[in-house]
């Protein structure tokens, strides 16, 4: 399965120059400070020093890079726990346990959970690429448009039903976002849900609509209040419980192992990424024997979001990498960075540059290492957070978002989607909607339109198609598994209740 | 703590949350009404292929989460409690405020330009939020804006629409 030959060559270029390493900790450092503003992203980190790619080697570039993208899946953690702002797709997950953590004056140890999960797996979904960097492109070339559509809805689903109490609520909230998803020009260049305006034919902005959600809707909770933690003497930034988080991680090793192999499973998809974490939380919580504790402040729901989220991006490169096909915003920019130095990612780079390949994924493994030590201090600045007045905090991080989606969408369409699903969010929250269900359905409306279309054009109709298809039959399966099962555990104990009676 | 509005017909008492029917009305009208505009655009499968199943799932499950609204209280039953945790006193007007300051500062600072329109969103968040320190509420509108719009402007070379400061980015 290892190229050794490649993975020697891989060595000797790393080992040869100290110059692929000069690059390492200034792309870590951005991607950790990028996510500090609501509304950048990474792939907006990633565009801004494109320029500087032309300057650099191939392998630097791609370092320097990776090194951005891996401070950045480990940022969005930050304002997601402090602030309850997930500031992409990628930490909506990590806001469910962090923030209720953070509240209850434990953002320290949040954070350093949150650090230890990142890292530990982005090592698995790295040391998972050295060793099957081959097979998955041959697998990854073999999903089609079934099984993206089997992935989509499996991932609505799931996420429709982790609030639990009220299932008809989810759904109705992944539908409504699913049909938010699909806003503007359809394949045949209909104009759907516009109102008329052309800023809206792309379809609504998801980064803002995301912040709004999530960020502005719980800022509105916070009015009135005079700190995120009410307690003064919990309001410390505290190294050694940071490393008490850190070392907590630990103690659950099956939610951080499952996490992280969903996270590189999924993160091989387009737009997997932006869905493991939140298909990890919702696994991690159905496996759990007291799932009622999710949601409260559970530091496995931190673990299973994060580990899945930072090990997505050795699935996502495995894509980039193997198939030339970026899974989203970030990995698309990574291509660009290919077309500058005139490579053209795919099968062919594979075989033909598997040195560079194995580098980058030895390079990104010695990362991890930087990444624990920067995140470790950027935690204990980041962390002053909860010193900060909430009258003052409150302003600046909604005119801070309002900014940023301005600056993102080039246009008004970004601050006005921001301040309508601000409204729109914290009357989900106020009704009991999970409003990340819809955020799901808004990530996956096009896709989801464009894989069920193609299916529809593959299968001429036939649902009999599907049963050519085992890799999207098991995920339905899965899809029906998971829906069923809990039904079926609750229904269990009635039923034993039932016999002993008749018994009795 | 208050309670649901109750309806008394044929004797029976119905209390309705009337609040959570208005919104879960609101989400199935828009549903409604892009399933029928993404219909009067084009008829073709290639575009209602999902909207329409969507829709009509969207249309079911509003009938069921309507019907969760409404409820027949027995009548030895004292009224039934709110459904949801009530806002604190003076919330309500808090929140309302911020939204609105929130909507009127995404409209006007592309139009006016983000440094005066920043300056005087939060100056006034702040007042309404509670902050009388005079020092305060001069400086961290003052620096925020500096530090920010000089960060997107210069540093990142986002170029954002200012008043005062407009420059080369504008």
């Amino acid at each position: 399965m290892i190229d050794v030959h490649a993975l020697a060559a891989a060595v000797h270029l790393l080992g040869g120059s100290w110059q692929p390493w000069l690059v390492v900790l200034p792309g870590i450092l951005i991607g950790l400070a990028v996510h500090a503003v609501p509304g950048l992203t990474t792939s907006m980190a990633l565009a801004i020093c494109l320029p500087l790619i032309p300057y650099m080697d191939f392998l630097q570039a791609l370092i320097f890079m990776t090194a951005m993208y891996a401070g950045a899946l480990f940022g969005v953690a930050i304002p997601a726990i402090l602030l309850n702002v997930p500031g992409s797709a990628a930490a909506v997950g990590t806001t469910f346990d962090g923030f209720p953590m953070a509240q209850a004056g434990r953002h320290n140890e949040a954070l350093g959970l949150a650090l230890a999960a990142s890292c530990v797996g982005q090592v698995i979904a790295y040391l998972l690429l050295l060793c099957l960097a081959q097979p998955i492109a041959a697998f990854a070339i073999r999903l089609g448009p079934p099984e993206m559509l089997m992935v989509s809805l499996w991932g609505i689903t799931l996420i429709a039903r982790l609030r639990g109490r009220h299932m008809a609520r989810g759904l109705l909230a992944g539908v409504f976002g699913l049909l938010l998803g699909t806003v503007g020009l359809s394949v045949r260049g209909a104009a759907r849900g516009t109102f008329g305006f052309d800023l809206l034919l792309d379809g609504i902005p998801t980064v803002p609509a995301i912040v709004g959600l999530f960020a502005a809707a719980e800022l509105f909770n916070l009015v009135g209040r005079e700190y995120i933690v009410d307690d003064r003497t919990r309001r410390q930034v505290n190294a050694g419980r940071i490393l008490a988080g850190m070392r907590e991680t630990f103690r659950h090793p099956g939610t951080l192992l499952r996490g992280a192999l969903l996270g590189s499973g999924i993160g091989i998809l387009p737009g997997g990424h932006a869905i493991a974490n939140l298909l990890s939380y919702s696994e991690a919580r159905r496996a759990a024997k007291d799932p009622e504790r999710f949601g409260t402040g559970d530091p496995r729901g931190i673990i299973a979001a994060e580990s899945a989220n930072a090990s997505s991006e050795g699935g996502s490169m495995a894509t980039l990498l193997a198939l030339g096909i970026p899974t989203g915003g970030a990995t698309a920019v990574m291509l660009v960075a290919f077309g500058m130095h005139n490579i053209t990612g795919g099968p062919a780079f594979m075989r033909d540059h598997a040195d560079i390949v194995y580098a980058v994924i030895l390079s990104s493994l010695a990362q991890v290492v930087l990444l624990a030590a920067a995140g470790f201090g950027f935690i204990f600045i980041a962390g002053f957070v909860v010193k900060v007045r909430l009258r003052l905090l409150v302003p600046i991080v909604l005119a801070l978002a309002v900014i940023g989606s301005y600056a993102l969408a080039q246009n008004l369409a970004g601050p006005i989607t921001l301040a309508a699903f601000a409204v729109i969010g914290w009357l989900m929250q106020r009704f009991d909607y999970p409003v990340a269900a819809a955020v799901v359905g808004l990530l996956l409306g096009r896709l989801t339109e464009g894989a069920l279309l193609r299916t529809y054009q593959m299968s001429g109709g036939d649902i009999g198609f599907l049963l050519t298809r085992p890799i999207a039959l098991a995920i339905l399966l899965l899809l029906i598994g998971s829906i069923a099962l809990p039904y079926l555990r609750r229904g269990r104990p009635r039923l034993l209740e039932k016999r002993q009676g008749r018994i009795v | 703590m208050p309670s649901r509005p109750q309806l008394t017909i044929g004797g029976r008492t119905i209390a309705v949350d009337l609040p959570h029917l208005a919104f879960v009305t609101a989400i199935a009208a828009w549903c409604a009404w892009f399933c029928q505009d993404a219909w009067r655009a084009q008829k073709g499968v290639e575009n209602l292929i999902l909207i329409v199943p969507a829709s009509a799932m969207a249309m079911i499950l509003y009938i069921v989460v309507a019907a969760s609204c409404i409820h027949i209280v027995p009548p030895q039953d004292h009224p039934p409690a709110a459904p949801r945790r009530p806002l604190a006193p003076g919330m309500a007007s808090k929140i309302i405020g911020t939204m609105a300051l929130l909507a009127a500062y995404v409209v006007c600072a592309p139009l006016f330009g983000f440094d005066v329109a920043s300056f005087i969103y939060i100056l006034t968040m702040l007042l309404l939020l509670g902050e009388r320190r005079i020092l305060v509420l001069v400086l961290v509108p003052a620096l925020f804006c500096a530090i920010v719009i000089y960060c997107f402007n210069t540093l990142l070379a986002t170029p954002l629409p200012l008043l005062l400061f407009p420059g080369d980015a504008a």
